[in-house]
């Protein structure tokens, strides 16, 4: 029996090692699988594939290895498995799954010098296909090193020495005391260190307070040892390494204003010296942070909503952001729409195509229209520039005319082809094609509601871009605020055209206690802040317990980040009781809303941040009183938010607010029908596709 | 009709014949040549993979060495040995039966470094980090020749012209591409023996042909390496208009020696009619080509599958098989598109593998309509087309509206057109594809086949070497 030992570090490729069991049991091998997995999540993964043993192999690093090539780091932890050498020791053939186990297994064979040791899955199946073979096959087993690896391991250990004494020094029981971190603080302080010590002292305290789980108190000390440098490029990293830390813990980090200064005073430096690839790349860091998915869109607030112009501030300030931002124009308008031919329009999109299947259908059926859809992602070239930030910002400073070849060459064609070219979402796609002249070409893009949370905006040549639409009044208010070019007279128009949304097949007879039950469509999302309901649910249930709330959708995925893993805790915490005693009935993920709206008598929007809320508008329609949450990033703002969207009265400021709103309705049910009825009324003849065709042939054909 | 096509005895479909090593005495036609001393003329042909290299381009570059021995011409090929093809897409040994035997070839030990998957072949320093090893040996390899992967194979290259030019003048070089350092073999040979030659560069160097656009500026290493070697070559041979208008407009001067020079297909790869679509027992749509598209074009494809499954009762039992290499070296079947495959099975979907050359045909005749798979757009035509088309089946287009391939297909009686990539766009057509492979006469079929019967790689290639051995002659009628 031939003995094969797969070993993979950061990948599961279930398919793969299936379809690899199943070719190697018929080569009458035996296959062992170790993977650094968790192992309930490596068990569930390979359940019914054919292995003799899963292992799951050591995932938590040595600190002396935090440093150390990924390879190197994955063989410092599992050097003492006993299960894996074990295994090794019995095998025939050593096969890396990934590159990351490369280096464990070159470190097996050296030991199991018989064994095949071979990288992939098609070579593991040709090893044991070349021993099966053979005339007979070698008995395997461990021999001593070669002694050229053993002096080179103590070479190494020797080198790690004086490191291995500064680790005693901030070993983890020391710094998870408050009194030995505040210790190692001092030197960071004192006067008089030369900075190269300082840094070094400050980025070795800052890793032993990682190490000991303390991730504040790491970004402080890096940020701590930055304030005492004056060199600009060091302050600046060393105050983007402490806010990346704590954003890579799901903390929005304090840090932040701090680290956007320092990163945009050097990138104007860098910009000034004509260092136009690092001022980019440094333009990059600043926005990776200040535009961080932590603090605006995985949590309930955002400093972005709360006070726009003064989060945006400081990139106005700056003279590298003004450079890129600088409109450069077009040198002819958009040609009016053809008269002897249909007009070609181009609708893209990259990667998500979920708003555009009605616009798409109705234009594929228009005689007068010659339509074509191109996904980004589809096509490996244009996949590659469309979210190219860093080219994108060099190329605007003058520092990357490749970028715009490459742009110009898979662009042109379909620029030169259409007549009109849509983009849907204001992210990377409309960033790259207005770094090219677009031509007479007519440019519309669409933003929904997240993109005004990132850069993107900010990097679109907005003179080169004919119509931007929105899909609400309050997200126009938003984002023409945040950015200055798409007011001045080289601005864009700025239409405000609902998604389109077929609402007709929504109106059903509803159940018989559906005017009890609570609808909230959608709850995949921490924005949409189902706990919300949970309170309004718990306000109404004290007055009547009938009340019950239904969510309708695929539940937070708890790997998605770190944010939606605590929002998911606390919510499960909360659903518990609820749930058990029949108060929420969680229905999941389903193809068919409608159907289960029958049973909704309220449908709540209780989201932090929307642009219209699609699933409020289904739920309406289909006969549910809407109670709309004023959503806070838009609460009180000047550009509206839920009140621009809906009636005033659906909406609400507090879960108290709502449940008023719920009991005062629901107090008959001829009353509640009635509400319903005018509700439902009220969204078809709003937001019904037959309605807003209309607003997007408008769009589309419209005067320009 | 071409008229003068000269015909091989090793065209497709023909016995099959040994190999012959170079060196060993040439079995030379006693039509004297062109050649040196009244003998046959000879052509140094640098094809790195020819048969029985599994890959795409070794049915042209067999074709082409077959042709030139039909014309009267000896004809010694370099390549790489096949332990070297075991790495990368394998070896496929029944393409070997239809070379012709007269053809010798030379076998170098080049190796991809980059795709060894022999763990104890690795140094301790690639075995820790294979992405920072790899991106070295890339730089390390275009020190030589700005070519990553391939660069450092020019020493080798060079010394084995110049040797078999000592062994056995040549006339003739026929370099084709990739890879590009082919050309600085090409050149030293020119330089140090005035050899003419002449390039097979099939997709093109200076343009992307996947992503549309220009690779290099004139001014770069590559620029000034492809200026510098196109500027002496007696011809240079691409797939299709869009890449000679490339070239052409690129290098004026050169504009009447590129030539268009299309892949076609072999003739005993077309099943003829040999099947009856039966709806009850579940139609059959296939792909057979390599797998070299993204996950996310694989995922409109299938999702343009199971909206066309679910839609029309013609496909509620239908099966798509897919066939070709999927991944080199290292990471072989285990990608994203295998994950994607294997998931698609409930909705009919099947992974089975790659095709010996010999059984194409075979399976062919167990599909009922085709799906062209192709990345790129108007630069690119692809091979498969054209054996697609000699099925006669029906073809869903699964590729950008403007192809090359469109062109190509324009005017095929049962072909759905080409509608993007939006997985509705292909659902429509495969529910199109359906009704055509159940609905089409023997007649439409005739004409499908009779569609693709211009593109027989033999009468391509026979006109292309004849053509290029014409160019030949003038030049060195010139040069006397």
């Amino acid at each position: 029996m031939i003995n094969v030992l797969f070993v993979s570090s950061n990948t599961l490729p279930v398919s793969a090692i299936a379809e690899t069991a199943q070719r190697l049991d018929a080569e009458g091998a035996r296959v062992f699988y170790g993977a650094c997995t968790a192992e309930p999540k490596l068990k569930a993964a390979l359940d019914g594939v054919e292995l003799a043993q899963i292992h799951a192999l050591p995932r938590a690093n040595l600190r002396r290895a935090v440093d150390l090539p990924f390879g190197e780091r994955v063989w410092t932890r599992c050097r003492k498995d006993l299960w894996l050498h074990a295994r090794a020791r019995e095998a025939h053939v050593l096969v890396a799954v990934d590159e990351g186990a490369v280096y464990t297994v070159w470190q097996l064979a050296q030991r199991n010098r018989k064994a095949k040791a071979v990288n992939g899955f098609a070579p593991a199946v040709s090893a044991v296909r070349e021993l099966n073979g053979q005339d007979a096959v070698h008995t395997p087993g461990y021999s001593l090193l070669p002694p050229s690896l053993m002096a080179r391991e103590f070479g190494r250990a020797v080198k790690r020495l004086p490191d291995a004494t500064a680790r005693a020094l901030t070993a983890r029981p020391i710094m998870r005391r408050d009194l030995g971190a505040k210790l190692w603080r001092l030197p960071l302080r004192a006067p008089g260190v030369p900075a190269g010590l300082r840094v070094a002292t400050g980025r070795r305290v800052a890793e032993a307070m990682k190490w000991a789980n303390k991730h504040t108190g790491a970004a402080y000390a890096l940020a701590l040892t930055a304030s005492k440098i004056s060199d600009s490029k060091t302050k600046a990293e060393l105050l983007y390494d402490a806010a990346s830390l704590e954003y890579g813990r799901g903390i929005v980090s304090r840090h932040t204003d701090k680290a956007v200064q320092a990163l945009l005073a050097h990138a104007d430096e860098l910009q000034a010296e004509e260092d136009y690839l690092n001022a980019a790349g440094t333009l990059q860091r600043a926005m990776s942070l200040s535009f961080h998915r932590v603090a605006h869109i995985d949590g309930l607030s955002s400093p972005l909503a709360d006070a726009p112009m003064k989060f945006i501030k400081p990139y106005h300030a700056s003279k590298a952001m003004q450079t890129v931002m600088t409109p450069r124009g077009r040198l002819r308008p958009a040609a009016p729409r053809p008269t002897d031919r249909p007009l070609r329009l181009l609708i893209t999109t990259s990667a998500n195509a979920n708003f555009l299947h009605e616009i798409l259908d109705r234009y594929r059926d228009h005689p007068d229209v010659e339509v074509r859809f191109l996904d980004m992602v589809t096509q490996a070239g244009l996949k590659r520039v469309s979210w190219a930030d860093r080219p994108i910002m060099q190329e605007r400073m003058g520092g990357d005319d490749e970028y715009a070849d490459q742009v110009e060459g898979l662009m042109r064609p379909y620029l030169d082809w259409a007549d009109t070219v849509f983009v849907d979402w204001c992210v990377g796609p409309p960033a790259m094609i207005t770094t090219v002249d677009p031509g007479d070409t007519r440019i519309i893009v669409r933003l929904h509601s997240y993109e005004a949370f990132t850069r993107w905006p900010h990097l679109v040549d907005w003179s080169r871009v004919d119509d931007l639409v929105f899909v609400a009044e309050h997200l126009r208010g938003l984002t023409t605020e945040l950015v200055p070019a798409l007011r001045g007279p080289k601005a864009p128009r700025t239409p405000v055209v609902f998604n389109a949304t077929e609402l007709s097949s929504f109106p059903r007879e509803k159940q018989a206690d559906a005017r009890f039950n609570l609808g909230l469509v959608g709850v995949g999302q921490v924005v949409k802040d189902p706990l919300w309901a949970v309170e309004v649910l718990r306000l109404l249930r004290e007055e009547d317990e009938r009340y019950r709330l239904l969510m309708i959708g695929g539940d937070m995925d708890r790997d998605f980040s770190r944010a939606t893993k605590k929002y998911r805790n606390k919510m499960e915490k909360e659903l518990e009781p609820l749930v058990e005693a029949g108060a929420v009935l969680r229905l999941g993920a389903t193809d068919d809303v409608a159907g289960k709206l029958t049973d909704v008598g309220f449908i709540l929007s209780t989201s932090v941040r929307e642009s219209a809320h699609l699933g409020l508008m289904e739920g309406t329609a289909s006969g549910a009183v809407p109670v709309v949450r004023d959503w806070p990033y838009f609460a009180g703002s000047t550009y509206g938010g839920a009140r621009t969207v809906f009636p005033d009265g659906w909406v609400v400021d507090t879960p108290k607010a709502a449940a008023e709103r719920i009991l005062r309705i629901n107090i008959t049910e001829e009353n509640w029908r009635d509400c319903a009825k005018l509700a439902a009324e009220h969204a078809l003849s709003t937001w019904d596709w037959s309605k807003v065709g209309k607003d997007f042939d408008e769009l589309i054909f419209g005067e320009r | 009709m071409l008229t003068s096509t000269i015909m091989s005895a090793f065209s497709p479909s023909r016995a099959p014949q040994p190999d012959r090593a170079p060196g060993s005495d040439a079995p030379s036609s006693a039509d004297p040549g062109p050649g040196h001393d009244g003998r046959r003329p000879h052509l140094i042909y640098l094809a790195i993979g020819f048969p029985p290299a599994a890959k795409s381009c070794a049915y042209r570059m067999r074709e082409t060495a077959n042709q030139f021995i039909a014309q009267g011409w000896d004809v010694t090929v370099v390549t790489i040995e096949d332990e070297s093809w075991e790495l990368e897409s394998g070896i496929d040994l029944t393409l070997s039966d239809q070379v012709d035997p007269r053809v010798a070839v030379l076998k170098l030990p080049l190796r991809r470094e980059d795709l060894e998957t022999d763990i104890r072949r690795y140094s301790e320093e690639r075995a820790v980090s294979p992405g920072r090893w790899a991106k070295k040996l890339r730089e390390r390899q275009q020190e030589t020749f700005p070519e990553a992967t391939f660069g450092d194979w020019r020493g080798p290259l060079e010394d084995a012209v110049l040797g078999l030019h000592k062994e056995r003048p040549a006339d003739l070089l026929l370099a084709t591409c990739v890879p590009y350092v082919n050309l600085a073999a090409a050149w030293r040979l020119w330089e140090e023996a005035r050899v003419p030659y002449a390039v097979d560069f099939r997709d093109g160097w200076s343009i992307d042909v996947v992503d549309g656009h220009e690779a290099f500026r004139p001014e770069s290493e590559e620029g000034r390496w492809e200026t510098r070697v196109l500027g002496s070559a007696i011809s240079l041979w691409v797939v299709n208009d869009p890449i000679a208008e490339h070239y052409r407009a690129r290098y004026p001067v050169l504009a009447d020696r590129v030539h268009v020079v299309r892949n076609g297909y072999d003739a005993d790869s077309s099943p003829g009619r040999s099947r009856r679509p039966d709806p009850d027992s579940g139609l059959v749509f296939g792909y057979l080509g390599t797998v070299n598209f993204s996950p996310e074009h694989l995922k409109a494809v299938l999702e343009g599958w199971r909206i066309a499954r679910t839609r029309e009762p013609l496909l509620a039992n239908a099966r798509f098989e897919v066939r070709g290499h999927n991944g080199h070296g290292a990471r072989r079947g285990a990608n994203l598109q295998a994950d994607l495959l294997r998931d698609a099975e409930p909705d009919g979907v099947t992974y089975g593998g790659p095709v010996a050359k010999a059984e194409v045909a075979d399976a062919y005749a167990r599909w009922d309509a085709m799906v062209l798979i192709l990345i790129g757009g108007r630069y690119v035509t692809s091979g498969k087309v054209y054996e697609y088309m000699a099925t006669g089946l029906p073809i869903v287009s699964a590729h950008a509206i403007a192809h090359d391939a469109s062109n190509v297909l324009k005017g095929h009686p049962l072909w759905t057109g080409a509608r993007g990539l939006d997985a509705k766009a292909i659902a429509d057509a495969f529910v199109d594809a359906a009704h055509l492979a159940v609905e089409s006469t023997d007649a439409q079929h005739a004409a499908a086949m009779a569609h693709a019967d211009r593109f027989t790689r033999e009468i391509i290639m026979s006109e292309a070497v004849k053509n290029l051995v014409d160019q030949f002659q003038v030049e060195k009628g010139r040069a006397q």
